[in-house]
């Protein structure tokens, strides 16, 4: 998949491991509000189980998924998916 | 003449025991002279005034030079962690490494909050705990080697698990707060307290290969005012359902990975104490580190307080007094999870049970399931189990699901890694499930049973209660505990 269709998404702590994935490429574009939604569709049980506490960012900036309706994904965006890590 | 050897022997041990005890206490009485010596200087620079001409004793400007004429911190800087008061909660695989660089640096006063003990478990990562101290409070067994490192700072002791009762009143002797705990509850309870109080917060987290930092209330405004640096909740508003949250003990932890986060956090706090009073903080960041990606660090951009934060907004709810009186309450607030409990008692079988079952050598060995990871069943597994990790049984679970088209002509199909001799439905060979302390194997069993491999009570699929700690305990104890 090109970067001129596509996304990069990094997923971490236990995104990663509920996807079995540190990275992959989805298809742009993609408004915000529905990233949640197309990664449920893939992994079915993670947005209740990992995604409700997670903090995303775009670019290097932290976005709200539910409050930012207006923003887009767009091709060749970098997405991560940032689960809270409580142990230490 | 055997009975003369062997007290030799044993005066032998008893004299090196003895000299041992010896040596430590010479060198607890010399740490003690220095420090007695100190704070006579101290005291008498504080009455005397005129006789010193310089701030910091001799001893301190060889001990801290090297920092001291770094630009950014300079003889400034070194006043100004001398006069800080740090606090540290928690005094484990963060708080150690954390506590022994600031303790280096010359912070003036140094408290650590943890309730806990050392255990074996800990020594790989929690650096200022020794062997021997294995049984002892963290917090002492801390502060007993951050003493011998420099006398010079005081360290305070506080023997207990953050409590909300309590919270308010230990912050309130500091100027700045270190998170160095390992579970939800107390990150959010820290937060609030430090936004509360005014106190800046200097957060970290880490689990298996990765961690994270930030600096949280920076600067530390009032509740309501804008300019002050978001909190945990802004960033995070809600916790992670309490069944995902994973341990250190459950998911592993590389100790370099949590010593780098705890290094980080006395860097942050260095930064913090010794900044400039005129400048303004850095935009709020979260970094986080992943040891087994490129890049190593990303550093997120986060946003300023959150308009609706329920701590530090002008639409505040939580105070002083609902943490102080339970009424903002973080056990509810993060949820619970206690034991697994799943299973009826007929499905479950105690190692002990199991043993005496299937003690005969001559009979077919019964079929066990292992739903430990991989990595833990190469650790140490049982002759003839059978490894089929829980997150491999949980993944065909949820895309069966989602398909639907499983059960078009009224069989369910097996998921691929059920094992021939027990998708069978000519064996009535009986199945136990086992893992590692016995929740994941109720999980299984269940699953198990869902996909009709019980053939409706005629095969017995059955979970070995309480795992392997339980086995070690009741029939082998040879196990490797781990």
């Amino acid at each position: 998949m090109s970067t001129s269709t596509t996304f990069q998404i990094h997923y971490f702590a236990s995104a990663s491991t509920y996807t079995g994935k540190q990275t992959e490429r989805l298809p742009a574009p993609l408004p915000l509000p529905q990233l949640f939604d197309t990664l449920e569709s893939m992994y079915p049980g993670i947005k209740e189980k990992v995604l409700t506490s997670c903090g995303v960012s775009l670019g290097d900036e932290y976005v709200d998924v539910e409050a930012d309706i207006q923003v887009m994904i767009h091709p060749g965006d970098e997405v991560a998916v940032i689960p809270p890590v409580s142990s230490g | 003449m055997n009975g003369v050897e062997q007290t030799c022997a044993s005066l032998r041990t008893q004299i090196a025991a003895t000299e041992a005890k010896l040596a430590d206490l010479k060198r607890e009485l010399e740490i003690a002279e220095q420090a007695a010596a100190s704070h006579k200087q101290n005291a008498a620079d504080a009455e005397g005034g005129s006789e010193r001409r310089w701030p910091l004793l001799d001893e301190e400007y060889r001990r801290y030079g090297r920092q001291m004429i770094v630009p950014q911190l300079g003889i400034q800087g070194q006043l100004k962690l001398r006069s800080a008061k740090v606090l540290i909660v928690g005094a484990g695989g963060l708080g150690c490494p954390a506590a022994l660089y600031l303790a280096g640096a010359g912070v003036g006063t140094l408290g650590l909050v943890d309730g806990d003990a050392v255990e074996s478990s800990n020594l790989h990562r929690q650096v200022l705990h020794r062997t021997r101290n294995i049984g002892k409070l963290k917090v002492d067994s801390a502060i007993e080697y951050l003493k011998e490192l420099n006398p010079h700072s005081k360290y305070i002791a506080h023997r207990e698990h953050l409590a909300p009762e309590a919270a308010p009143e230990i912050f309130s002797n500091y100027d700045l707060i270190l998170d160095c705990t390992d579970n939800p509850a107390t990150r959010y309870l820290i937060s609030d307290t430090a936004v509360l109080l005014g106190k800046p917060l200097v957060s970290a987290s880490a689990l298996r290969t990765e961690g994270q930092l930030m600096v949280l209330n920076n600067p530390p405004r009032p509740a309501g005012d804008k300019t002050g640096g978001p909190c945990y909740r802004c960033v995070f508003p809600k916790p992670p359902p309490a069944n995902t949250v994973t341990s250190c003990a459950d998911g592993g932890i590389v100790g370099p990975v949590v010593g780098t986060m705890g290094v980080l956090q006395a860097l942050e706090a260095i930064k913090v104490i010794t900044a400039d009073e005129t400048t303004t903080p850095p935009p709020p960041s979260l970094h986080i580190f992943s040891a087994y990606s490129t890049p190593l660090f990303r550093t997120i951009k986060l946003r300023s307080r959150r308009p609706n934060c329920a701590v530090c907004s002008a639409e505040a709810s939580v105070t002083v007094d609902t943490v102080r009186s339970g009424s903002t309450d973080y056990i509810f607030f993060c949820g619970t999870t206690g034991p697994e409990n799943l299973l009826s008692p007929e499905e479950r079988i105690t190692p002990l049970e199991y043993r005496t079952r299937h003690h005969d050598k001559e009979e077919k060995e019964p079929t066990i399931i292992d739903v430990r990871e991989k990595v833990q069943y190469d650790i140490c597994s049982l002759e003839n189990s059978i490894n089929i990790p829980i997150s491999t049984i949980l993944a065909s679970a949820s895309s069966s699901m989602s398909n639907g088209d499983s059960l078009a002509d009224g069989v369910p199909a097996l998921p691929s890694w059920v094992p021939p001799d027990v998708a069978s439905s000519q064996s009535t060979d009986p199945v136990y499930v086992v893992c590692r302390l016995g929740n994941d194997s109720q999980v299984a069993v269940k699953k198990l049973k869902e996909l009709g491999l019980d053939q409706g009570g005629k095969r017995v699929v059955a979970d070995i209660r309480g795992g392997f700690r339980a086995w070690k305990e009741q029939v082998d104890p040879e196990w490797p505990e781990y």
